[in-house]
């Protein structure tokens, strides 16, 4: 308590900023850029290397560009999905080309210029009003978009620019904010102004709700998967000197899988965990089996709500893919990093309560609640007004990759901002490595 | 007759029985320096006291800074704003009133984040443009105020039959840029805000 809490340092301000609010940043998945997506209907293009603007992407969209993604494992070209206001998603692609490519590009012919552009590919209409957030599935199979107009559309991408409606989604009783997915299955999840959180898969060629999650109380506004294979380097990967009940915890971790973190305009920070499935006896979710196979229902549970650390809305929460460290960020400018340890066992038994809170909501699933879960999240890190006094819309984890990296795969934080910033942060060298 | 109106009869207040600075009417508050008539002086849309473009008020402690702007000069800012339905502003109507004015400082001293709220008395309890009239004190505050203030407009407990679902809808942030860009409500929030001098 007396230990002021360690701070995020400012690396970068990534160079020009946007003269308006700047929603979400997106990270390529193999290259040192990011993607920006601007109220002023544009994206931007980043380095993560000079941290300076590379592209400007303009002319597509007539309102806020809201949500950007990348398509994961493309060759050869880089592809961004955008959805905006407007309603629509637009599909950009470019040419991968090396430096040495881009130094000696002088004169240039015309074809040449246009393989330096993104150049706008095919636009995705369907959705009613604006669109809140759009991903790519893992594989890179589906894109999933949500809008106001409270459904999700999962699109597939059959051959380049053919896109197939596979499924929309009308389950939410409100503006869908954001959409995430499992990082192993083709398994998305919703969030909502309903407050709700909802789950879906695939069955038998139709996508069908098959778990939700109530706790909140407010409008939910992101959520995040955990990496795969977290258990290697969270603080699961130290297993000698455990107890019993320390490794029997882990196993079943295993089982559940990758859990999800939510945050919400409630002010919290929350995990959901997947009950193992337990043979035949398993929960539906309340629709007849005649109509659909229950054994494709699953039953997700709060498993912990995060020390409370903000106080207005938090906008973003997202899962470091190398650590296992958690951070959120929101209306009230702060910026906060978390980790889960074990419970220390001489906080007198009452500590802090994570895992007794807000159980109940956990859709007919009987969670254990009478022993305090294994393990606590704790602050490690947090920082004021890291936009000065403006809101922070999005923040993510991103592999560093300028002249400064202490080591390889080393992860910094990225923010954005109403102030049209998006900041760059690295860590004490102890958190990461902890 | 103003049959298409939600309330064709609205309570009227006499333009002097409002609040202001002038009338020493709300005990308590100081007279700085005749910020009353500040307020003609500055141009709308403008930021009226932000300690980031003054390196003087920024050296001050945090607790000067909070007190640059007080409740009535929030109240002065929205009271202006023309009702959507009436030839008459939300001040005379009784819509915006200076006790349900409320500014909170920051929740730690590392913070500088003050929140603004305002809460909203609907003429009658089924305003239809309840949710209009509150998204205009909105606008108006984020366009007025140094962006260090969070602007959160309420409608007042008790008095709108969907206030919860109306106060959900002002506090999303979302919500409200996306309804920023609609053609047709930004063309009623000017008109609103144009008698805001």
């Amino acid at each position: 308590m007396s230990t002021p809490t360690p701070t995020l340092t400012h690396l970068a301000t990534l160079s020009p900023p946007s003269s308006s609010r700047t929603w979400q940043t997106a990270p390529h998945p193999s290259q040192p850029i990011v993607a920006t997506a601007c109220s002023d209907r544009s994206v931007r293009v980043y380095s993560l290397t000079s941290f300076t603007l590379l592209h400007s992407i303009t002319g597509g969209h007539k309102r806020s560009v809201r949500s950007c993604s990348w398509k994961p494992h493309t060759s050869g070209q880089s592809v961004l999905a955008t959805g905006s206001f407007d309603s629509s998603a637009g599909i950009w692609r470019k040419e991968d080309s090396d430096t040495l490519a881009h130094e000696v590009r002088e004169v240039g012919d015309e074809e040449d210029e246009d393989k330096e552009e993104y150049q706008f590919s095919c636009i995705l209409d369907g959705h009613e009003s604006e669109i809140k957030c759009l991903t790519w599935s893992p594989s890179g199979q589906y894109l999933a978009t949500c809008s106001r107009d409270k459904s999700v559309w999962i699109w597939e991408e059959l051959e380049d620019d053919n896109f197939e409606t596979v499924a929309v989604l009308q389950e939410h009783d409100g503006d869908v904010k954001s959409v995430a997915w499992h990082p192993e299955e083709d398994l998305l999840v919703s969030t909502s102004y309903d407050d709700t959180v909802r789950f879906y898969r695939e069955d038998q060629d139709d996508w069908v709700q098959v778990a939700m999650v109530e706790g909140h109380g407010m409008t939910v506004w992101w959520a995040e998967f955990e990496g795969s294979g977290a258990g290697k380097y969270d603080f699961r990967r130290q297993r000698d000197g455990l107890e019993e009940r320390q490794t029997q915890h882990i196993d079943a971790l295993e089982q559940s899988g990758p859990r999800l973190a939510t945050c919400s305009d409630d002010c919290t920070v929350r995990i959901w965990r997947r009950k193992p499935r337990e043979g035949a006896q398993h929960q539906n979710s309340g629709m007849p089996s005649i109509i659909r196979s229950a054994a494709i229902d699953e039953d997700w549970y709060q498993e912990a709500v995060l020390p409370k650390a903000h106080d207005r809305a938090i906008y973003s929460v997202s899962w470091s893919r190398t650590t296992g460290l958690l951070v959120s960020a929101g209306s009230d400018g702060k910026v906060v990093v978390y980790k889960e340890q074990w419970r220390r066992q001489d906080s007198n038994g009452a500590s802090n309560g994570t895992a007794m809170e807000g159980v109940e909501g956990a859709d007919g699933a009987a969670a254990d609640t009478n022993e305090p879960s294994p393990t606590e999240w704790v602050v490690v890190a947090e920082i004021f007004s890291a936009h000065d006094v403006f809101e922070i819309n999005h923040v993510t984890w991103a592999k560093r990759a300028d002249k400064g990296k202490r080591w390889d795969g080393e992860e910094m934080i990225v923010t954005t901002g109403d102030d049209g910033e998006v900041r760059v942060w690295t860590l004490d060298e102890a958190i990461l490595k902890a | 007759m103003d049959l298409d109106k939600d309330n064709a009869n609205p309570t009227i207040l006499n333009p002097s029985d409002l609040p202001s600075r002038r009338h020493e009417s709300n005990a308590g508050k100081r007279d700085d320096g005749g910020s009353g008539l500040f307020d003609d002086l500055i141009p709308p849309y403008n930021y009226l006291s932000d300690p980031f473009d003054d390196p003087l008020s920024a050296s001050d402690s945090d607790d000067d800074v909070v007190e640059t702007i007080d409740e009535q000069e929030i109240y002065d800012l929205i009271s202006t704003i023309a009702d959507p339905e009436h030839p008459l502003s939300l001040g005379s109507l009784a819509v915006v009133n200076l006790p349900d004015i409320h500014i909170l400082p920051p929740v730690s001293p590392q913070s500088s984040i003050s929140t603004v709220v305002v809460e909203i008395t609907p003429t009658i309890t089924h305003c239809s443009l309840a949710t209009v009239i509150g998204l205009g004190v909105r606008v108006r505050l984020e366009q007025a105020l140094p962006p260090r203030f969070r602007i959160d407009v309420r409608i007042k407990k008790g008095t709108h039959s969907t206030d919860e679902a109306v106060n959900k809808q002002l506090g999303d942030k979302e919500r409200v840029a996306a309804a920023l860009e609609n053609g047709t409500l930004m063309g009623v929030l000017r008109k609103m805000l144009s008698t805001c001098e």
